[in-house]
C-alpha cells in the first residue's frame, strides 16, 4: 500500500559570518589597455557563479558590456583579499566592495574626463557604453579605449572595500542580532510512502527563495536545484558510518547520494525582494536554498502516514521500523 | 609492455604501455587528454566516462591493453572546426555545468544517449546520465541542456 502527503518547510538564514567577526571583503580596478576593464578582486568561483555575478554588477556600475570586464581573481599576489567563498557572503559582501570600487572608479574616470575634454568640472558626467559622456552635451564624450591610449604610462585605478554590520550576541543570554541581511525561502513537497518497503518518493516539489534581486535567474534556478538535490541525499539516503572517527563508508557504493533517476522536476519561484545594504539589492542564497527541503519532506511523510521522523536519513529500514513500532502501538 | 594500436577521437595511435596501467591512465599521461577526470577509482561516480565502440565505459575500470583495436572518443574528439559539439552547447546555454568536473563524463554519456536514441523521453535521460553522479546541479538543467541538444542535432 502507498499513502500521499504534502508538507511544508520554511527558513530564514542569516548570511556572512555574523557575530561582530570582522567580515570584508575588497577589490580594485584598473583601466586596461584598449579600454577594457579590469577588476582585481579575491572572490573565488567554485561552481556557484561567482565570477558571472561579480562581472555583471561592476558592468552594470560601469556603463559597460560583460564582455568589457577581465576578472582577475583567485591568486593573492595580484589582489586584496576578499575573504572566503563561504556563509553565503561573495554576492553581499564583496558584490558590494566590487560595486563601490566601480563607483569610485567612475570618479578616476570623470576627473580624467574633466581634463582631456577641457570642462569646468565633473557634474553632469555619466558612462555610456565604455565612454564617458557629458548629459546635457553629449557630444562632448571621450573612451575608455581613448582614455587608456592617452594615460598609458600612468595607472587610473580605485579600490573599494566593504565591511559587513554585524553585532556580536550576548555571551550570557544567547541574545542578540548576529547577522544581517537574511534571507527566506519556503519549500513544498508531495511524497508517496510505500508501506511495505518504506521507500519514500517525491512527486512534486515546489521551492521559492528570497534573493532580494536576483543578479543571474538562471544561475540561481541552478543553486536551488542543487541545494534542494543535496539536502534530497541527506534526508533520505546519506548515512555516514563513524566508528572511532573513522568514515566507514567513504565509497560511493556504499555512501549513496543522488542520481538524475532521484531528482524530480523542481518549480522554482524566484522571490526578489530588494535589500537596500545590498549592491543592486542582491543577497547570497548559497547555502539556504538546502535548508527548508528536509523539514517539507519529514512534514509531508507526516502528513501521509502519521509518523514524525527525527533523525537522518530517512532511509528504508528506518521508515520500515517506525511503521511495524506505531503498528504495535496501535 | 605491450603494443596497442586503437583510434582516439579519429587518430590513430600505436603505443607500448605498461600491461597494469589503466585506461584512463592511458588517456591522460600518455596521450595527454586530460579533459577525462578520475573522480572514485571504481566506476560509481561516472567522471571517467568515455565512449569506446559507441558504448560509455568507465576508463577507470577499463586496463589499457583492452583498449587494443578499439575506437575511443573523449570529450576532446567533441569539437569539430573550432565549432562544440551541439551537446557541449546545448550544456552551457542551459547553465547545466557548475564547478564543471562531471561534466566531460556527463557530456559524453548525454552524446551516447542520443547517438542511439535520438528523442528519448525525460526519463529516458534521466536513465542515460543516471551513471554519472554530479554534486552541484541537482540534473534539472542537464535534462533541460538534453532537449536543447536534441533540437540542435535535429536541425543540424
Amino acid at each position: 500500500m502507498k499513502k500521499r502527503g504534502i508538507g511544508v518547510g520554511l527558513s530564514f538564514y542569516g548570511t556572512g559570518y555574523g557575530n561582530g567577526f570582522p567580515d570584508i571583503s575588497r577589490a580594485i580596478v584598473r583601466l586596461l589597455p584598449g579600454g577594457r576593464i579590469g577588476i582585481y578582486c579575491g572572490v573565488t568561483e567554485v561552481g556557484q557563479g561567482a565570477k558571472t555575478a561579480m562581472i555583471q554588477i561592476g558592468a552594470e556600475t560601469l556603463g559597460v558590456t560583460e564582455k568589457d570586464i577581465d576578472l582577475i581573481h583567485e591568486d593573492t599576489s595580484l589582489m586584496p583579499d576578499s575573504g572566503t567563498a563561504a556563509a553565503t557572503r561573495q554576492t553581499y559582501n564583496t558584490g558590494n566592495a566590487i560595486k563601490v570600487a566601480c563607483q569610485n572608479m567612475r570618479e578616476k574616470l570623470f576627473e580624467k574626463a574633466k581634463v582631456e575634454l577641457g570642462l569646468n568640472s565633473t557634474a553632469g558626467l555619466a558612462l555610456e557604453k565604455g565612454e564617458v559622456v557629458l548629459s546635457f552635451f553629449p557630444q562632448k564624450r571621450i573612451s575608455f579605449k581613448r582614455l587608456s591610449e592617452i594615460y598609458k604610462d600612468e595607472t587610473i585605478e580605485a579600490e573599494g572595500e566593504f565591511v559587513a554590520q554585524t553585532t556580536t550576541m550576548d555571551p550570557d543570554t544567547g541574545q542578540g542580532a548576529p547577522y544581517w541581511p537574511y534571507t527566506f525561502n519556503a519549500c513544498a513537497v508531495e511524497v508517496e510512502v510505500d508501506m511495505n518497503t518504506g521507500i519514500v518518493n517525491l512527486l512534486r516539489a515546489v521551492f521559492a527563495q528570497d534573493a532580494g534581486r536576483a543578479v543571474n535567474p538562471h544561475l540561481l534556478e541552478g543553486q536551488m536545484d542543487g541545494g534542494f538535490a543535496m539536502a534530497l541525499g541527506y534526508t533520505l539516503f546519506e548515512d555516514l558510518k563513524l566508528e572511532n572517527g573513522v568514515i566507514k563508508n567513504n565509497r560511493f557504493s556504499k555512501y549513496l547520494i543522488p542520481t538524475a533517476m532521484d531528482m524530480i522536476d523542481v518549480e522554482n519561484i524566484i522571490i526578489e525582494d530588494p535589500e537596500n545594504t545590498a549592491p543592486y539589492g542582491a543577497k547570497g542564497i548559497g547555502e539556504p536554498v538546502m535548508i527548508p527541503i528536509a523539514p517539507a519532506i519529514l512534514n509531508a511523510i507526516y502528513n501521509a502516514i502519521g509518523i514524525r521522523i527525527t533523525e537522518l536519513p530517512v532511509t528504508p529500514e528506518k521508515l520500515m521500523k517506525a511503521i511495524r513500532e506505531a503498528e504495535v502501538n496501535n | 609492455m605491450v603494443n596497442i594500436n586503437f583510434t582516439v577521437n579519429g587518430k590513430p595511435y600505436e603505443i607500448s604501455i605498461d600491461e597494469n596501467m589503466r585506461l584512463i591512465d592511458v588517456l591522460r599521461d600518455e596521450l595527454g587528454l586530460i579533459g577525462t577526470k578520475e573522480g572514485c577509482g571504481e566506476g560509481e561516480c561516472g567522471a571517467c566516462t568515455i565512449i569506446m565502440d559507441g558504448e560509455t565505459v568507465n576508463s577507470c575500470l577499463v586496463m589499457g591493453f583492452q583498449a587494443d583495436g578499439s575506437n575511443i572518443v573523449t570529450i576532446e574528439g567533441l569539437e569539430k572546426d573550432g565549432q562544440l559539439h551541439p551537446v557541449q552547447r546545448a550544456y552551457m546555454e542551459a547553465g547545466a555545468v557548475q564547478c564543471g568536473f562531471c561534466i566531460p563524463g556527463m557530456v559524453l554519456s548525454t552524446k551516447a544517449l542520443l547517438d542511439k536514441n535520438p528523442s528519448p523521453s525525460d526519463e529516458e535521460i534521466r536513465e542515460g546520465i543516471s551513471g554519472n553522479l554530479c554534486r552541484c546541479t541537482g540534473y534539472n538543467k542537464m535534462l533541460i541542456a538534453t532537449k536543447k541538444a536534441i533540437e540542435y542535432m535535429k536541425g543540424e
